[in-house]
C-alpha cells in the first residue's frame, strides 16, 4: 500500500449484482436481478450509479424498492455512495389482431372500467384513475365507450378532436390525457336511439380508427352492464384487465358478479373490485359513516379470488368537481378520494404488471391460414 | 370456467387435422370435419333443445378450415369451405370435447 494506505478496493459488478439480487418484487415474487430490472451498474471512485427499469411508471413500491437497493449496495465493502435512477417500461405480453394494428398497436395495456349496474361511479372512477396514472408519469388514453349515457366530455373540460391522420381521429389532450368519447360526435341533447348492429359498428370504428398513438395505458369507460356492447369491445379490442366497479350494496353485488362472470368467460383477468361510495365522514369528523352497507367490495373480491383494489368514501368534493370537468385528483389532490384513486391506480398498475407476466406463456391472438 | 384454459400452440397438424397445444399441458388433435359437426352457433344449434341441428353425416368429408382465428381472449372462429363462417368456438367448450 501507498501513502495514503486508504485505498479502497476495487468493487465487482458481480459484487453488486449478488447484493441487489437480496432486493424481492413483492409482486412478482422474485428478485429484481432475475427479472432483468437492474439495466445499467457504473462503479466509479467509491460511487455507484444503477438504473432500475419496472414495469410500471405507477408502481407503488418504486420508493421502497429505492431505499433496499441504496441499502444493499451501501453494504458493500468499499461502496461510499449510491445513486440510483428508477425508470419504467410498461410490458406488452400479447400480439395485436390485425383490425385494431393501426389504432392500438402501441398501446400495452387496454384496462376496462365495467360494472354491474349504472349508477355506482364507474365513469367517475374510470376518468380518476386515468389522471391518476397519468400523473405518477404514465402516457394514458381514456376511451368513453358508454354508448347510451356518455359522460366523460362533462367530467373533463376536453374539447372535440379537430385533427385527423389519414382515415385517423388524432384524439383531444385533457390534462396530459388523451381523450375520446362517443359524446364528441353527438349532440348534448340527443338520446342514442340504435339498434345493436349499429352500436356494434361504431364500437367498432371507436377501436379501429383513433390514433392512440404510443400508451402505456388505455382506460375503456364500459357502458353498465354485461350485454351486447360489453361482448362487442371485448371481442374487438385486445383488452388486458378489467376492473369492476360497485357500491357496497347487496343489490350491487348481485350485478357485479355478473360482470365478473362475464369477464371471466372472456378470459379477460379481472384486476380487481373498486368500491365507491364506501363511506361518509362529516367535516372535523373522524367518524365513518356506512350509508350503503359495509366491506360489500371486500365480499365481492373475495369470493371471486381478485384484489380489492380500494374503498372511495363518499366526498362532495368528487360529484362537484366532477360536474364543473375537474377530476377530483387534478383539483384536489388532497381529498379523501384523491388520496383513494392514487393507491387505486397504484394497485392496478401493479396488479396488470402480475397479469402480464403470468400470460406470457398463451398465445393471445392468433390467426392460422390453412394450406 | 376457468381463466387458465388459453392456447399455447396452435398449428395445422396435416391435411385435415388442427393441433392445438394448451397451456392447461393437454394436447388437442382436432379432425376438420368433427369439428364443423361441433359447431355451437345459432345456425347449427336448436335455440330451445340446445341440440345440434346438423343431422350426422350431412357434413362433407372434404370441408376444411380456410382460416382459424382467436376471438377476443377465450375463443376461436373458424371460416369453412362449405361458406360457414359464424361458428365461435370457446378454448372451455374445445378443451373439454376435444
Amino acid at each position: 500500500m501507498g501513502i495514503f494506505g486508504k485505498k479502497k478496493p476495487a468493487v465487482s459488478e458481480q459484487q453488486i449484482k449478488e447484493a441487489l439480487s437480496q432486493v424481492q418484487d413483492p409482486d412478482l415474487h422474485q428478485d429484481i436481478v432475475s427479472l432483468g430490472f437492474v439495466k445499467k451498474i457504473d462503479f466509479h471512485k467509491g460511487k455507484v450509479s444503477l438504473i432500475v427499469e419496472l414495469t410500471t411508471p405507477a408502481c407503488p413500491m418504486k420508493e421502497m424498492l429505492r431505499d433496499q437497493c441504496v441499502d444493499v449496495v451501501k453494504a458493500i465493502e468499499g461502496v461510499e455512495d449510491v445513486s440510483i435512477e428508477m425508470t419504467a417500461q410498461t410490458h406488452r405480453a400479447r400480439a395485436i389482431p390485425d383490425l385494431v394494428q393501426g389504432a392500438l398497436g402501441q398501446v400495452k395495456n387496454i384496462i376496462a372500467v365495467a360494472s354491474g349496474k349504472g349508477g355506482v361511479g364507474k365513469s367517475t372512477s374510470a376518468v380518476n384513475l386515468a389522471f391518476a396514472l397519468q400523473q405518477k408519469g404514465s402516457k394514458v388514453g381514456l376511451l368513453d365507450a358508454d354508448i347510451y349515457g356518455p359522460s366523460i366530455m362533462q367530467m373533463t373540460k376536453v374539447g372535440k378532436p379537430e385533427e385527423t391522420k389519414g382515415d385517423f381521429i388524432v384524439p383531444p389532450i385533457f390534462a396530459g390525457v388523451k381523450i375520446i368519447s362517443v359524446a364528441m360526435f353527438t349532440e348534448a341533447k340527443q338520446a342514442q336511439l340504435l339498434r345493436g348492429p349499429m352500436v356494434a359498428q361504431i364500437i367498432k370504428q371507436f377501436l379501429t380508427q383513433i390514433d392512440w398513438g404510443e400508451l402505456d395505458y388505455l382506460i375503456i369507460d364500459y357502458p353498465p352492464g354485461t350485454g351486447d356492447i360489453q361482448l362487442t369491445l371485448s371481442q374487438i379490442a385486445p383488452i388486458t384487465g378489467a376492473v369492476v366497479v360497485t357500491t357496497p350494496q347487496e343489490v350491487a353485488l348481485i350485478d357485479v358478479r355478473k360482470a365478473i362472470s362475464m369477464f371471466e368467460t372472456m378470459k379477460v383477468p379481472v384486476l380487481g373490485v373498486v368500491e365507491t361510495m364506501s363511506y361518509f365522514m362529516c367535516p372535523g369528523s373522524e367518524k365513518k359513516h356506512f350509508i350503503f352497507g359495509k366491506n360489500g367490495g371486500r365480499k365481492v373480491a373475495d369470493e371471486n379470488g381478485v384484489p380489492l383494489l380500494g374503498e372511495i368514501p363518499i366526498e362532495p368534493v368528487v360529484a362537484e368537481n366532477s360536474d364543473k370537468g375537474k377530476p377530483v385528483v387534478i383539483s384536489d389532490s388532497n381529498a379523501l378520494a384523491s388520496l383513494a384513486y392514487n393507491h387505486i391506480a397504484g394497485q392496478l398498475a401493479a396488479q396488470q404488471s402480475i397479469v402480464n407476466s403470468q400470460s406470457d406463456r398463451a398465445l393471445t391472438h392468433f390467426k392460422l391460414e390453412w394450406v | 370456467m376457468s381463466v387458465n384454459i388459453q392456447v399455447k400452440k396452435i398449428w395445422q397438424e396435416d391435411a385435415r387435422t388442427l393441433g392445438i397445444l394448451w397451456t392447461t399441458g393437454k394436447k388437442s388433435l382436432i379432425d376438420s370435419v368433427k369439428l364443423r359437426e361441433a359447431c355451437r352457433c345459432a345456425l347449427c344449434v336448436d335455440e330451445w333443445s340446445g341440440e345440434s341441428k346438423i343431422t350426422p353425416g350431412s357434413i362433407g368429408d372434404d370441408v376444411r378450415p380456410i382460416v382459424v382465428q382467436s376471438v377476443g381472449r377465450y375463443a376461436l372462429n373458424v371460416h369453412f369451405t362449405d361458406g360457414h363462417t359464424t361458428g365461435i368456438y370457446t378454448f372451455d367448450y374445445l378443451h373439454e370435447i376435444f
